[in-house]
Formats: C-alpha cells, structure tokens, sequence
C-alpha cells in the first residue's frame, strides 16, 4: 500500500498504487432535484452498449429509488454495513473550519477507514472490503421504485401536507442516479489480480481491458458501487466505458469536439452536465463549469465519498431529504450545498441553465448580466433573479451554447387558437 | 484543538513514511505483501518421475496405473493479493511418456464438481502444472526461481486444466451459453412456445456486442480443448499462448477429479518447455475448488518446487 491524498476525505489515504491522476477528469454533474425517473438515461445506455446476450441484466446506468432501491438490491446498505464493522469504525467527520482546507479538504476530515483501509485494519488478504452480488440481487433493477420512507403509517401522520414541509418531509424518496463514478482511486482497478483494469491518462476514464481480463470477478466483489460486471457469455467482467468514443470526440455530429456520453445527453429533465474536470484539483478553473460546479462552488457533492475511491459523478442532494440521511449519502457538504441550491447565487442560476443544452462537452463559460427580473425570500434568505446570458464554449474555444436565465416565451398568433 | 493535531499528525506521518521509503532506498513491490521465504527456494528432494511406457492417449488410464504416484502437499496461497484456497490439501500425480507424448495424471478430492462459470457466482473447478520454461539444473537460494508463478527473467510454461472446458468438449458448438445456466432467460414472463424465435435478435446479437469474442479470447469461444497453455513471469503476469498445444481429459466420480493432460514432448513453439528422454527439470502444481470461490490467486498452491525426471526411451 502506498498513501495518497483523496480531497474528499481530506487527508492521505492507503491504495495499493501511488497517485497519479489524470491530465483531465470525466465527470458529471447530476441535479437530484429535477429527475423525474423517466429512465432515458438507463434506455439510452442500454440500447448503446448492452443489449446483447449476456448483457441482460446490465444496467450501467439505472435510475433507483431511494432510500429502499437498489440495483444491485441493498448495495448501498451491504457495503455500508460491511465498512460499519459492528460499530467498529463509525465513520466520523470533522467539519469544523480548521478540519478544512479549500482545494485539499473542503468538506473537513474523514476520520475513519475507507475500504481499502479496513480491509487491512481487519487483515482481510484482499484491497478492499466487498461481496459479489448474487443473481436474486441483479434482478428487477427499479424494485421499490416510488415507494417513500415515512416515520409514521399514512393514518398517524394525517394529511400528506403536514409531512411534506421543507426542509425535511417527513414521507420521503428521491431519485438517485447512477453509472460507474470513474473514480481516482478505483477499488476495481485496485481489485484485479491481472491489472486488466486501467485509467486512461487524457481523461480519466477506467476501462476493462477485454484482452487481459479473466473473468475472476474481483472488480465486481471490491467496486463499492458494484458497476463493474461479469458476463457469463463472454465469461469476463464488463463497464461502463464513459462511452469514450465520443468524449474522443469521433462522433461527427460535435465535429471532432468532445462529447458528452449517451445517458447524459438523452437526458430529458435537462439534470445532467457532464464534461471534465481540470486534472490538478488544487488548481480548478473558475471559468469551467465543471470545476466551478464541484471544487470552487461546492454545490455538487461525491456518492458515499467515507468509501475512499474518490468517485467522479457529482450530486446535487435533494432539498427535501432528511439531513441525516444525506449526509451519509454524500458527506458533510450537503448543508453547505443545499444552502446554495435553495437560494441560487446569480452565477450558479447562469451555470444551471448549461445543462443539456449541447451534447458538445462544454469546458468554458461567461457570463453576460441582464437585467434584475424577481425577487423573494427562499427559507429566510434574500434571493434575485437577474436574466442574465451564459455562454458556453467547448475546449478549442468555439461559442456552442447562448442561453438567457429566463426561458423565452412567446404567445401563438390568435388564427392558431382554435378549438374543434 | 485535538482535531488540529490529529489533522496535522496524518500529513506529517505521511511525509515521514514518504521520506523514510525515500531514503531508504527501498522499492514497493506493489500487491506483494510478504517477502518471499528462503524456503521457497529449496526444492524438495523427492520428486516424479516420468516413466517410458509404450502407450498411448486410448491406454493411458492403464499406463498410469502403471506408474507411481507422487503426493504434492498444497497450503493457502498467501503471498499475493486476493490471498485465499487451502481447501484442498493434496494432489497425486503419475506421470509417463511413450517417446513422442508426455501423460500426467493428476487426482485430487473435491466433494462439489464445479464445471461452469456463467453465473456471478458461480467459479469452475481447475488445475495447474507449472514448469521453469528454460531447462533449469538447479535451484536454491543462491540460484532464487520463484515457485509460485515465476520471475521476471524466469518465465514459466503453464497448464491450466479447467473443468468447465472439459465439459464445453462434450455440448454442441464446444461452448455453454446463458440459456443453458438459465434456460427460461428469454421466458420469464411470456407463454410463447417458441421463445427463441421470439428473441431471435437478442439470441444472435452476441457476437456483434462482445468484447471477450472481438479480442478473441479463449475464454469466450469455443476452443476445442480443455487445457490451456499459459506463460508468465511473476505475478499478474500470466498470459495465453498463440500456439494452444496441450490436452487434457477429466470425469468427477464419486467426490474425486480424474485428470489426465497431455503434450508431445517437444513442440516448435518457443514459449513452450520443451521435454527430452533422460532430463531432470522441475514442477509445482495448483488446485482450484470452484466451490470455495477459488480462482486467481486464491488457490490451494504448492510452494516448494517439486524434482521432476524423465526416463530415457527403452
């Protein structure tokens, strides 16, 4: 094991390779709080990658719903309970300011094991804690779809707007999101005997090499997100590939420029941006989206981050989630984030309305002011809305996206209005 | 202020531990926890010996009645990452040649015949025999060769039996599919009497959308053998040959694997070890109960190198 810094935990932490990131991230941005679970995103990936024989239950994408689904089912609550260790290691942070630093520890300081760290503490001769799912718990990927946690039956708690006041509901579920997080530190890549696994250099992608992989499944027993897969037709592990033929830009539709991935471009409640993340953490570039959304703004937050992988898909938290529960789901940064979504600062009200407008991955953004256009009062804070224009740009710089934060409306002419 | 010094006390234990492996001068080997042990380097002194009987492939079983078997004691393997097996804790091995063919027979027991690895779960019974790919005189600690998957600069020739391959022999097409793991895959929820014919598309689409047949992996087709011809040169080096030259056949009756594998003793291929009447080489052998979850390194493995001795044509 050698140490390496993981700024989501912020401090250095055991893996079996040294650091060595990558010149840029893939990585996303998924705003919780528009999915509608309309599963595009799951039809588009599955109609692209997996929908031949032994890919059945392939779901490199799923939309689940939560707290109680799951696909693999309960992968969250097993890994959680395995690194829980009979209350052994508690998974403490420490927030306060001086826990934290900017660039290295911006949610403060994880003091517990990660994976890979309990599963020396506990000399499990393996890198990481984990379990391979069985063929029960790959089935039926969207089970207890829309199905609410609730203290109370429906009965005791009465009417249901009593229990859905902000900032917590009382009934409760959201959706979450989820296609392999390309981590810094995959527990895949760490898993594997044969080193078949690697993270490409230009941007971050981590792929199964089709040629050295032998089907020993340690990738899918110690990825903590269970996205790696074993295909019993090919008898070797499948991924999610970051459709990486068009973040290389070879679909000629962006015309050579980098493109977003399937499931993020068919996104149809515009929740998803996804683009790359500047490689050296310590020096995001304000003007990228991407970095302004995750490092600089602190709005995105990583999926279970006390795992250790440094995973790369960032979430927006739902605003009407129990705290509790999304601190766990996304670590001490939710209170900061959700302060920030509830009431928008001007620029992240530009910046939001990027998503889903180009399928070209966007690398720069300017903004242009317009005028003041609303004002209230969002959980006793001030908010404006100015309709401002934010322009997109992709990496060779050429403008790709003019958006205004007012969607522009227009009334049909009254010929047009007829009824039969 | 304790958390202060806790913070503080991780980055600056870190720095220490970086500069003292600077200084050190000591190299990570990285996924290797333990060092090899002296031990590891002694060969046995008993050993097998590969006797000159006039048979062939038909009278094999009979032949190697003949010869005399030799006990290989397997432990856990527990030097590299995933650690794991050592829950079969020997193997016979007979051994004979006719002057053109070299016949091992290998037994051990395993109470569960594990012969297929298309579910998530679901892992084959296998064995290995290993051989130093160049004809080496001697090893001993002053003259190191790894017993456990060679060495960089040591390469070794490798037989991997796997009972899923042995049984892929005997099905039409010489490979199982999904359908045969889950047989209503297509059907869970419909009443056609045709199902196949309902998901043609999806039956036939395999090929077009698999990485392990488009790399061509043996493991993904069918590759009319069940013993695999391998080289590596230590750990997380194993890797299949171009030229597949090795046989083998096996049956599981009553709680016990029966394997014969076979090679001529000589081949034109390079990266094979290469048999001659009268030499001395060495072996070490492996065993994988699919039952334990065994593959990889998590095997029930010999750690000792093991004499090996070819009589001369009579």
């Amino acid at each position: 094991m050698t140490l390496v810094h993981n700024w989501h935990l912020g401090r250095t932490m055991e893996y079996p390779y040294f650091e060595s990131r990558p010149e840029h991230q893939f990585a996303a941005v998924f705003n919780i709080n528009r999915c509608i679970a309309c599963q595009t995103c799951t039809m588009a990936h599955k109609s692209t990658w997996t929908y031949s024989k032994g890919q059945e239950y392939m779901w490199w994408n799923n939309v689940e719903t939560k707290p109680y689904g799951g696909y693999p089912q309960h992968w969250d609550h097993k890994i959680l309970q395995l690194l829980w260790d009979n209350g052994n290691n508690p998974m403490e942070w420490y927030t306060s300011a001086e826990d934290k630093d900017e660039t290295k520890a911006p949610y403060g300081l994880y003091n517990g094991d990660t994976i890979f760290e309990l599963a020396k503490t506990k000399g499990l001769n393996q890198v990481a804690v984990g379990y391979i799912p069985d063929d029960k718990e790959w089935r039926f990927p969207n089970i207890y779809e829309d199905t609410a946690a609730s203290e109370k039956t429906n009965y005791e708690t009465g009417p249901a707007a009593e229990s859905s006041e902000l900032p917590e509901h009382k009934r409760w579920f959201f959706y979450l999101q989820r296609i392999c997080n390309h981590c810094t530190y995959p527990a895949c890549l760490a898993a594997c005997p044969r080193k078949a696994i690697y993270k490409r250099k230009e941007d971050g992608i981590v792929l199964i090499d089709q040629k050295r992989c032998r089907g020993y499944r340690k990738c899918v027993e110690q990825c903590p997100y269970k996205k790696p897969m074993y295909r019993g037709e090919t008898r070797m592990s499948e991924k999610c590939i970051g459709c990486y033929p068009r973040v290389e830009g070879k679909d000629p539709i962006t015309k050579g420029r980098r493109m977003e991935a399937r499931c993020m471009a068919a996104c149809v409640g515009k929740i998803r941006l996804n683009g790359l993340l500047t490689g050296d953490y310590k020096k995001p570039d304000p003007k990228n989206p991407m970095d302004w959304l995750i490092h600089i703004h602190k709005v995105a937050l990583p999926l279970y981050p006390q795992f250790g992988t440094e995973p790369n898909i960032y979430y927006i938290p739902p605003r009407w989630a129990p705290r509790s529960y999304l601190r766990q789901m996304f670590g001490p940064g939710v209170d900061e984030a959700l302060d920030k979504y509830a009431a928008p600062s001007r620029t992240l009200m530009a910046v939001l309305q990027l998503f889903r407008t180009t399928q070209t991955m966007l690398s720069k953004f300017e903004i242009e002011d317009g005028e003041k256009i609303y004002e209230s009062e969002i959980m006793g804070k001030k908010v404006e809305v100015y309709n401002d224009t934010v322009i997109g740009f992709a990496s060779d710089g050429t403008e790709m996206v003019r958006v205004k934060v007012e969607e522009p409306t227009w009334e049909s002419d009254e010929k047009r209005m007829i009824t039969y | 202020m304790m958390k202060c010094l806790l913070r503080k006390s991780v980055y600056f234990g870190s720095t220490l531990v970086v500069m003292f492996f600077l200084c050190s001068g000591v190299t990570f080997s990285q996924g290797l926890d333990k060092e090899i042990s002296m031990e590891e380097n002694i060969p046995t002194e008993e050993g097998l010996t590969v006797k000159y009987i006039a048979s062939d492939l038909n009278g094999a079983d009979l032949a190697l009645g003949q010869a005399e078997p030799y006990t290989v004691n397997l432990q856990m393997q527990d030097l590299s990452f995933p650690n794991g097996g050592g829950s079969v804790l020997e193997v016979a091995i007979r051994g004979f040649h006719n002057g053109e063919t070299i016949f091992f027979g290998i037994k051990w027991s395993d109470a569960s015949k594990n012969d297929r690895a298309i579910a998530h779960a679901q892992f084959r019974d296998a064995v290995g025999l290993m051989f130093p790919l160049e004809t080496v005189k001697v090893i001993s600690p002053e003259k190191p060769f790894s017993p456990r998957m060679g060495d960089r600069g040591k390469a070794v020739n490798i037989w991997h039996w796997k009972a899923d391959w042995e049984k892929e022999l005997h099905v039409a097409g010489g490979k199982e599919h999904m359908e045969d793991e889950y047989p209503n895959m297509f059907t869970d929820f419909d009443f056609s009497p045709d199902p196949i014919h309902f998901h043609k598309e999806a039956f036939d689409s395999a090929d077009l959308m698999a990485g392990g047949i488009a790399a061509g992996s043996l493991l993904s087709l069918p590759r009319g053998r069940s013993v695999e011809d391998l080289n590596a040169v230590g750990f997380g080096t194993l890797t299949s040959q171009e030229n597949q030259d090795v046989n083998g056949k096996g049956s599981w009756n009553n709680g016990k694997w029966d394997v014969v594998i076979y090679r001529p003793l000589s081949t034109s291929d390079e990266n094979d070890v290469q048999f001659v009447p009268g030499m001395s080489t060495f072996f070490n052998m492996a065993v994988w109960n699919g039952k334990e979850g065994d593959r990889n390194g998590q095997k029930s493995v010999s750690i000792r190198w093991r004499p090996l001795k070819i009589e001369t044509v009579k």
